[in-house]
């Protein structure tokens, strides 16, 4: 893997510059867009947003002043242009943040890129129901398996409060798994 | 039909979601055409006077305040101007004083005597003297 601070010195450098991104994209694209993925959930808008975050990332990265890892500040953009995503579907469905987003799981369930069981289409609904911090730590924790610190760099918030979190929405999650319907 | 889970490990943690074929080498392909042309501009040069500026400036100041603060609390003997009570010049002794005022008199010690003679026969202060002596 490229030295970070190499990779950081050749996209701040106009004739390297294009070349430097292009090894971002490809190191970091996969990662990126299944965090997406797992918040948006349909594949088509997954792409839209990852299309968005490298293009904000590329005119962006002169302000990329390095306090934190390439990939954190990635993560950052990823997660703010699919929060921005969700709040524009919330209007558009005329749902108000209170309300879980479980209309989400109509576009899911015609998606041809999701072939889950019953189960996991039930999980799905479970993590939908969550409050939108809940369901971004579990998301990051359960699917991704990231680890706390990186989270806390990601989301800006205690190793403390995202480990209480987590722990709450795996309470909440297994509630409504284990509830009759 | 009733669905129901006890806990999270019943659920299959097999990623559900699919992507297309070869989905992330043609994404990583076609991201490269659609970022738009990055204008430069070349970091502007700061010049050795530009950076030091402030800190000349800073100096010129506190050389100033410096300057001002010696000027205005020396003491008065040194031309501090603190202390507004002017006193007049003294003659250093009464001497030197006399000297010079006689030192513009153009009489001689006889005449002065006699000077001195006529002021007390006028003044009748010899015969109160006489009386006082020798009555």
């Amino acid at each position: 893997m490229t030295n970070e601070q190499e990779l950081i010195n050749a996209l701040r450098d106009p004739k390297s510059c294009r070349q430097a991104f292009a090894t971002v994209v490809s190191e970091y694209s996969e990662r990126l867009y299944w965090q997406i993925r797992k918040m948006v959930l349909v594949h088509e808008d997954a792409d839209d947003i990852l299309q968005d975050t490298f293009i904000k990332a590329w005119t962006n990265i002169d302000n990329f002043r390095g306090d934190s890892k390439l990939s954190t500040w990635l993560y950052r953009i990823a997660i703010n242009e699919s929060i921005t995503f969700l709040n524009k579907k919330r209007k558009q469905n005329n749902v108000s943040m209170d309300d879980d987003d479980t209309f989400l799981l109509n576009t899911l369930e015609s998606d041809t890129y999701f072939d889950g069981d019953e189960a996991q289409l039930l999980l799905q609904k479970a993590i939908l129901s969550l409050p939108e911090k809940q369901r971004l730590v579990f998301q990051m924790k359960y699917f991704k398996e990231l680890k706390y610190e990186e989270m806390s760099d990601i989301l800006g918030t205690s190793v403390g409060a995202l480990k209480a979190s987590y722990h709450h929405a795996t309470k909440k999650i297994e509630k409504f798994l284990s509830e009759p319907r | 039909m009733e669905t129901k889970f006890n806990n999270l490990q019943e659920v299959n943690r097999e990623n559900p979601f699919k992507v297309p074929e070869n989905y992330f080498a043609r994404f990583n392909e076609e991201i490269m055409y659609r970022l738009p042309e990055k204008e430069f501009v070349p970091p502007r040069k700061v010049s050795l006077w530009e950076k030091a500026r402030p800190w000349v400036y800073l100096a010129a100041m506190l050389a100033g305040l410096y300057f001002t603060i010696t000027f205005v609390t020396q003491s008065p003997e040194d031309g501090g101007i603190l202390s507004s009570r002017k006193e007049a010049p003294v003659p250093t002794t009464i001497e030197s004083a006399s000297d010079s005022y006689w030192s513009t008199v153009y009489i001689t010690e006889e005449e002065f005597y006699q000077y001195l003679e006529d002021q007390l026969m006028s003044d009748g202060y010899y015969d109160y003297l006489y009386h006082q002596v020798y009555q």
